[in-house]
């Protein structure tokens, strides 16, 4: 691999413009769709397969009892040991050299294991009618980029940003920002972090967070479910030498569906609802 | 003609030269090959040109990429001081000025008690507008009160201007001040 | 703006009151947070948290339409806390200027006030003066009825105590903005106060910006990098628009409109009459002649007054209040709307559609189909058989579907190019009105009426055939010199004889000859400070910071090092620095009138005290037009140099019906009446959907959820929205009692994409005692649900 890349977001500079949210629908060109009214300012409930990051905001009251308006651009973590990388029974899902994690569409059948495996829930399927009215799917997320990072360009979110809460550039020095800002914010909040998840091996989008990652939303430990691990690791290359990819598509629905069952299980528990 | 400063990344592109210095700019690198192989850049081989944003006051730059008659992209100017390629959300759709469904394309009249639109032609609106204007303007015109002149008349209103070009808002006010208008405001004062 | 929006970065501190800049002028933050790396701190003052808020380092609540005690407060905190600029605040405000002893305060009124007129015979706010017309001056500002002495008694009144239960802000969050802000009064440091429509839709906005200035002038912030009192521009002209005069009282420039009065009635009589003796204005001959030069070219004769009596002459306030109040009387025959929207964004919008359809013919030239345009359809709620306007719409193009220049907040003139043909037969209004004029002009050719002189007499020679030729429009703004057709390089020289035109005297010397357009410079290096001195031109001049004088002392030193903007060169004998100096660059300090820096004021010190102004020489609280409190400071409930309307078109609510205090804004994603945004679908997706913002606390009292759909009633009407229920919004706590705010975005209509009801059906037609300008931003209303 070349040398690896990281978006890292400081929550703590970004004013909730959602201009991040426009530029990516501008590069990608994706369509708009209106979600129901929320009660808060967020236009979305999460990233979806024609909005690929999502401008969250958090009224949160800290431990002072102070008021917190907490603005978080969320997308694709581009994982360095990817869930849906190791899921995807076509091979469709692959890391590039910059370090994102990309979907090639003509691999992809649109079987949306990696929806379900995503352990930050940022990648969504959907329908599409070819010319002749055939339906097919697809799986969505955000790609980084990655054409523009091709021609030597930063992702279109990032070019934007006016306060500089998103950044791009090579993942050492963006760790080395990440620390620098992190002991500058210590003392406002005590509570800050650097998000790099270890359990999915870090991310291609580090995050500056104030608060702990469940204020946010985010797990605190998120980890390649293992189905996947057993899927990637074992059952495919088994199951490729065995049998074609079609019926592998059917042995891998069984081994994760078992594991989304209990995920979903889990959040019906936590009261909240799961698409 | 617009007189740039071709030094960075977007016009570099343009004019062909070297990618490389676009990776100095942006990101420090230039690898091409694997993930946009199969499919050009949208913006490449567009036409650049520069604006100002036209929604608040800041001024922003914005370059607008124009292809096959179309806009394909907008994003901010890194040349413009004030936001140095960086916009809002607003700024960075104005693309979708261009694209939206909802644009006016032709004329439209509304006679007096219908319930609809007519398109008409352009000659047609400004003849009639125009026809509308001097009757009303003959017919209200003061040219003396309490034995001063006064040339005016206050029949006629126009309002708007904020988001007009300075060269327009100069003509309307000539125009207006010229045809005796007094209800001359805009959106300054509301 | 005084300054502009990359000096931002150089603020110790930014006292936000009045605007939201995070979230409406979004790429300020850019600047603000550079200021803030370096240091720099930022205060937000908003009756509600927003995203500004969240940016900031310390926040403080205010109920709408208490400004004045809020910085009358802080004048007082300033004063006695010995944190004033004394050197600044002696040489270069009026606070040494002697008052005639005539001037009173007494009760909320000031002396002079006749109450059948609700006017003030400002002639007794007036000067003390010498023999030779000039103000006296008492400079150790002890002078009992010195500027300072009165304003400083004034202001004793505002007490931290009664301040805070009149504003509802918490006392430690207000005395931590008095401290912070305040510190910037030391030299070597400088604060900004940016505000944007908060102030200025107030019964008392005038006033409401009038102690923004005050506070700065005490603090020595005029004229610093850093410093300033900065409006932040709605739309992306109108700067522009407001320069070039598309108001009833001014005509280009800032030179007053001709009115129907005796002093009117000749050139010679207007310009003796409105030309100050002292300070720039004085030139004001040489920029009428000049713009009755470009407007009437050869018909502007020496013999003639230069086309003088081809002006209309009104003799009424014809703001947009006032218009709109005769188009509801059937005063009004006919109608333009270029690109605005009133029955989105007026004040008492739903009144304001209604007043539409007494029009006999409207034409409206926009990008898209408006709720005003369609104010005569089923949707809008009308009965199309029932109006009998004739209804004009003109398709025009978009920014960058033509060409031509804006001016932003900072008075930089930005040219945008032609990116693309316009979309289907759209056109440019510049088009649009060359096309109509000419029609116009061609139909009066042969007619001799009065009517007919006037037009006939309109210098309109913009190329030949149909279509214009916009450079020549840009070389006549600039001006030139009619003999030799040279343009002409600076308003310096301009002249009151005939021989040169300019069409806005502000702008001359932004196209100083042939071929150089100034506004389309594009060389975007720093040329020190953050001036950019070679990108696009600032108006006027290409100067950066106005008053810049005042960055130094009275000798031509900088007053610190840190804040240097320009300073004298004895070496050179003339003034250096980053900026182009506020006045003649060779003139020394000690040339007499060149250590004053305001030099647009005829005394050329500014105005602590401002005698000319038609509600008071000093801010005073008054409570918005509906309040939910009477007023602590007096017994004048509202401010009493309004103008009431009476009537069906305009009624007024009270606390009893409507206990609750209600203000309108916009949001990031949407912008005016949304006409642009809402037709977008990006932009649409975004905020599709009209909310009303409330505390949890009203939400709990009213029985509302989040996300219920509530009606909002005031006294002019109703509107139907969701709830979004806040944490953001907390109740005041005024004199003890817990008083509720709520708040809602103005930018929804029934056309376009996102489509929702129109906020401005609930605001008042009332305005400003000065500007007209409506409150929107403070009026009572009630909540409930809808179902």
């Amino acid at each position: 691999m070349a040398t690896e890349y990281v978006k890292l977001v400081d929550v703590t500079k970004c004013d909730g413009c959602r201009a991040c949210m426009v530029a990516c629908k501008n590069w990608n060109d994706l369509p708009a769709e209106p979600e129901e009214f929320s009660g808060t300012v967020q236009s979305h409930k999460k990233t979806t397969a024609d909005t690929w990051n999502v401008l969250q905001y958090i009224e949160h009251e800290n431990g002072k009892g102070d008021l917190e308006y907490l603005f978080r651009h969320s997308s694709c973590f581009h994982c360095t040991d990817a869930a849906c990388e190791k899921v995807c029974p076509e091979n469709a899902i692959s890391y590039s050299k910059f370090g994102t994690v990309v979907i090639d569409h003509d691999k992809c059948v649109g079987c949306g294991y990696c929806v379900q495996n995503c352990p930050f829930e940022v990648i969504s399927l959907k329908e599409y009618k070819d010319k002749n009215g055939k339906e097919y799917k697809l799986s969505q997320k955000c790609t980084m980029c990655t054409d523009r990072l091709e021609e030597g360009l930063q992702p279109a979110c990032v070019t934007t940003c006016h306060t500089n809460a998103l950044e791009f550039g090579n993942k050492d020095e963006m760790l080395a920002k990440a620390e620098k800002r992190l002991s500058e914010i210590k003392g406002k909040f005590p509570n800050a972090n650097i998000y790099n998840p270890k359990g999915v091996g870090g991310t291609h989008t580090i995050y500056v967070l104030t608060e702990k990652p469940s204020v946010y939303g985010l797990p605190e430990n998120p980890k390649v479910p293992t189905s996947a691990v057993v899927w990637k690791d074992y059952a495919q290359p088994i199951g490729k030498m065995m049998i074609g990819a079609t019926t592998m598509a059917v042995v891998g629905a069984f081994i994760t569906n078992n594991i989304i069952s209990k995920r979903i299980k889990g959040k019906e528990d936590g009261g909240e609802g799961h698409e | 003609m617009v007189e740039m400063n071709l030094n960075r990344r977007q016009f570099l592109k343009l004019s062909g030269a070297a990618a490389a210095t676009l990776a100095v700019v942006e990101l420090g690198f230039n690898e091409k090959k694997a993930y946009a192989a199969s499919k050009e850049l949208k913006i490449a081989k567009a036409t650049v040109t520069p604006t100002i944003c036209c929604f608040c006051g800041v001024g922003c730059g914005i370059l607008v990429h124009t292809k096959n008659n179309t806009v394909v992209y907008t994003e901010g100017d890194p040349d413009n001081p004030i936001n140095e390629g960086k916009l809002c959300s607003k700024g960075t759709t104005i693309r979708q000025l261009y694209t939206s469904e909802k644009r006016v394309l032709k004329p439209r009249y509304r006679a007096p008690g219908s319930d609809k639109w007519v398109e008409k032609d352009w000659d047609w609106m400004l003849d009639t507008i125009a026809k509308r204007a001097k009757e009303t303007r003959d017919k209200s015109f003061v040219e003396k009160e309490n034995g001063m002149i006064v040339n005016k008349t206050e029949a006629i209103a126009s309002l708007g201007g904020a988001a007009l070009d300075n060269e327009e808002c100069y003509l309307l006010a000539k125009m207006m001040r010229g045809l005796g208008v007094t209800y001359l405001e805009h959106q300054a004062r509301i | 703006m005084t300054n502009h929006w990359n000096d931002l970065q150089y603020t110790d501190c930014a006292l936000i009151i009045g605007g939201n800049p995070a979230e409406n002028h979004p790429i300020s933050f850019r600047w603000l947070t550079k200021a803030k790396e370096k240091g720099g701190k930022i205060v937000s003052v908003d009756p509600r948290f927003t995203r500004t808020s969240a940016m900031a380092d310390h926040y403080a609540p205010l109920r709408s339409g208490t400004d004045i005690p809020f910085i009358g407060g802080m004048i007082k905190y300033a004063i006695e806390n010995n944190l004033i600029h004394k050197e600044y605040v002696a040489k270069y405000t009026n606070a040494s200027f002697i008052v005639k002893e005539s001037y009173k305060f007494e009760d909320g009124l000031f002396t002079g006030y006749d109450e059948a007129k609700r006017a003030y015979d400002k002639t007794q706010w007036a000067w003390e003066t010498t023999e030779d017309g000039k103000p006296v001056k008492d400079e150790t500002l002890e002078h009992p009825r010195s500027v300072f002495q009165l304003m400083k008694k004034h202001y004793s009144r505002y007490d931290v105590d009664t301040v805070t239960s009149v504003t509802g802000t918490p006392k430690e969050d207000y005395l931590k903005v008095c401290e912070m802000f305040c510190s910037t009064g030391k030299v070597g440091k400088s604060g900004t106060i940016m505000y944007a429509m908060g102030a200025t839709q107030h019964t008392v906005g005038t006033q409401n910006v009038r102690s923004y200035a005050m506070l700065q002038l005490l603090l020595g912030n005029i004229g610093l990098p850093g410093g300033g009192i900065n409006a932040m521009r709605g739309e992306s002209n109108v700067q522009g628009s407001t320069d070039f005069a598309l108001l009833f009282d001014n005509l280009p420039g800032y030179l007053g409109m001709t009115k129907a009065i005796p002093e009117h009635a000749t050139l010679k009589a207007h310009l003796e009459k409105e030309t100050p003796k002292s300070g720039y204005w004085s030139n004001k001959p040489k920029f009428i002649v000049s713009l009755l030069k470009a407007w009437y070219g050869p018909n502007a004769t020496a013999d003639n007054e230069f086309g003088y009596q081809f002006l209309p002459k009104g003799n009424k306030n014809y703001s947009h209040i006032n218009l709109f109040n005769a188009m509801y009387k059937g005063e009004l025959e006919g109608a333009f709307l270029f690109g605005t929207n009133p029955v989105v964004g007026g004040p008492n919008a739903g009144k304001e559609k209604e007043a539409l359809g007494n029009l006999k013919w409207m034409v409206a030239v926009d990008l898209w189909e408006t709720e005003s345009s369609a104010f005569w359809q089923k949707e809008a709620g009308s009965d199309p058989a029932k109006i009998n306007t004739e209804v004009f719409l003109l398709p025009a193009c978009s920014s960058y579907e033509k060409e031509g220049s804006v001016s932003n907040s900072s008075r930089w003139m930005q040219y945008r190019w032609q990116a693309i043909k316009p979309v289907g037969e759209s056109k440019a209004d510049l088009e649009i009105m060359h096309e109509l004029m000419t029609k116009i002009k061609a139909l009066y050719k042969n007619e001799s009426t009065p009517a007919a002189k006037q037009v006939n007499a309109v210098h309109w020679n913009y190329g030949e055939g149909k279509e214009i030729d916009i450079d020549l429009v840009c070389k006549e703004i600039n001006g030139y010199d009619v003999n030799t057709g040279k343009q002409i390089n600076g308003f310096g020289n301009l002249k009151d004889d005939g021989s040169t035109c300019s069409g806005n005297w502000i702008y001359c010397g932004f196209y100083p000859e042939e071929g150089k357009n100034l506004a389309q410079r594009r060389d975007s290096k720093d040329t020190g400070m953050s001036m950019y001195l070679n990108w696009s031109f600032a108006w006027p001049m290409n100067r950066r910071i106005i008053y810049n004088r005042a960055a130094a002392d009275p000798s031509g030193k900088p007053w610190s090092k840190e804040k240097a903007v320009i300073w004298w060169d004895a070496a050179q004998n003339k003034w250096a620095g980053y900026d182009v100096p506020d006045f003649v660059a060779t003139k020394k300090p000690t040339d007499p009138g060149f250590t004053d820096p305001f030099i647009m004021i005829a005394d050329g010190v500014a105005g602590l005290y401002a005698p000319t102004l038609n509600d008071g020489p000093f801010p005073e609280h008054y409570e918005p037009y509906e309040s939910p409190i009477p007023n602590a400071f007096s017994s004048q409930e509202i401010n009493p140099a309004i103008t009431l309307f009476d009537g069906d078109f305009n009624k007024r609510g009270f606390k009893v019906d409507y206990p609750i205090v209600a203000t309108t804004y916009r949001v990031s994603e949407h912008w005016q009446s949304g006409t642009m945004t809402r037709n977008q679908e990006w932009l649409s997706e975004l905020v599709p959907y009209m909310y009303v913002e409330m505390s949890e606390e009203l939400a709990k009292e009213k029985g509302i959820n989040n996300k219920d759909e509530i009606i909002v009633s005031s006294a002019r009407g109703e509107v139907k929205a969701y709830a979004m229920v806040t944490k953001r919004f907390k109740p005041h706590t005024v004199k003890g009692k817990k008083i509720h705010q709520i708040g809602m975005p103005w930018h929804f209509g029934y056309k376009g994409i996102a489509t929702g009801d129109t906020a401005n059906r609930l605001t008042p037609h009332i305005g400003d005692a000065n500007t007209m300008i409506p409150e929107y931003k403070a009026f009572l209303c009630d909540v409930r649900r809808a179902d």
